[in-house]
């Protein structure tokens, strides 16, 4: 029962995908990620024996078990990515700030140098 | 005379300051009448007057848009200076801790090239329970100067280079992380003792709650660790 659930969850998440990226809401880059893995549940919903015997395979005593697991590990990776995604937009944004600082205080200096020149 | 002898590197001073207009004043003042460097004070948000008092002391003020925190502001006044075209950059703390006057001791191994970074080191200044986060910053990380907290460093234009770059804009505080960098990139780091002073007023950025000395800590443990060198190293001591 448990991997028909996951496969209608599947389904449900690559149609959300599908509809945010044709309303814009989400990256294309973003989005085929999260369409591929929300396909791969479904068919893994849709295919029991598969994960039957891939769990046959590794010794896994309760088959579902190991569609949780996976599901756990690719969010753990995702959010990884995420982690580092948002690392270099930091980068981005620390390094757009110095830059905005030291273009200001240039100004500001050669507003005041102008200052300067122009008193009696 | 020599090329090398001949050769005058121009020098300029970094401030990073936060909410210190009682003191920023007193301490370009006293910088300037000890050496007549261009200073650049980065004001890291300040919720009061800083950037005008400092900019009336006669210093060049960068304004940040958002709080970047200490290093981050110290890294926008290299950028700058870099950009500037100076050869050596010394930098020191707002609060009247670093004294102006220990500046020619700290800046003469970097101009003769004996190192690529001095580091104005005064242990005797601080607590033993910090004395201890040292002992364990020390030990993870493998670094081994004496001071490695210390705001009061000279920089050649090597390691301006290398500080100046995105690689080190990750950094959130200038201590393990930033001499670990220097580190990695086979510079040379000088620890150069000075007479520091207690803060004239405010309190430590870093030290000043138990819950932030705790992330600061953690934060720096991991760092140390994650980019210790893996080999033998050797650094230099006056």
């Amino acid at each position: 029962m448990i991997l028909w659930i996951n496969a209608a969850i599947g389904l449900l998440v690559a149609t959300a995908i599908l509809f945010l990226i044709r309303r814009d809401k989400l990256h294309v880059r973003h989005g085929v990620f999260w369409l591929l893995v929300a396909v791969a549940f479904a068919g893994l919903g849709f295919a029991p024996p598969l994960v039957d015997w891939l769990a046959k395979v590794i010794g896994v005593g309760y088959p579902p078990v190991l569609a949780i697991m996976a599901t756990i590990a690719v969010l753990v990776i995702k959010i990884l990515l995420m982690d580092m995604d948002q690392a270099r937009h930091e980068v981005q944004l620390q390094r757009l700030i110095q830059r905005v600082a030291i273009l200001e205080g240039t100004i500001r200096q050669h507003a005041k140098s102008d200052d300067d020149t122009t008193s009696p | 005379m020599t090329a090398r002898a001949r050769f005058s590197p121009r020098v300029g001073v970094v401030i990073p300051a936060l909410n210190e207009a009682t003191s920023i004043s007193g301490v370009i003042c006293s910088l300037r009448s000890q050496c007549n460097y261009p200073v650049v004070v980065v004001d890291d948000c300040s919720e009061d007057d800083t950037i005008n008092i400092a900019s009336q002391a006669g210093a060049h003020v960068l304004p940040l848009a958002a709080r970047l925190g200490a290093w981050g502001a110290t890294q926008t006044g290299i950028r700058y200076l870099l950009q500037q075209g100076f050869d050596i950059v010394a930098t020191l703390d707002a609060d009247g801790q670093h004294e102006p006057e220990s500046l020619p001791a700290l800046l003469a191994p970097v101009i003769k090239g004996a190192a690529d970074v001095a580091i104005g080191t005064c242990p005797g200044r601080v607590s033993r329970l910090r004395l201890l986060a040292w002992m364990m910053m020390k030990t993870t990380s493998g670094l081994r100067m004496e001071d490695i907290t210390s705001g009061f460093r000279v920089y050649n234009r090597r390691a301006l280079v290398e500080l100046a770059d995105a690689r080190a804009t990750l950094l959130d505080y200038q201590d393990v992380g930033v001499l670990l960098h220097l580190q990695a990139a086979g510079l040379t780091l000088l620890d150069v003792p000075v007479q520091m002073q207690s803060r004239c007023e405010g309190s430590s950025r870093v030290f000043h709650s138990w819950l932030v000395v705790g992330r600061y800590m953690l934060q720096t443990l991991v760092l140390g660790l994650s980019k210790r060198r893996l080999s033998a190293q050797t650094e230099n001591k006056t």
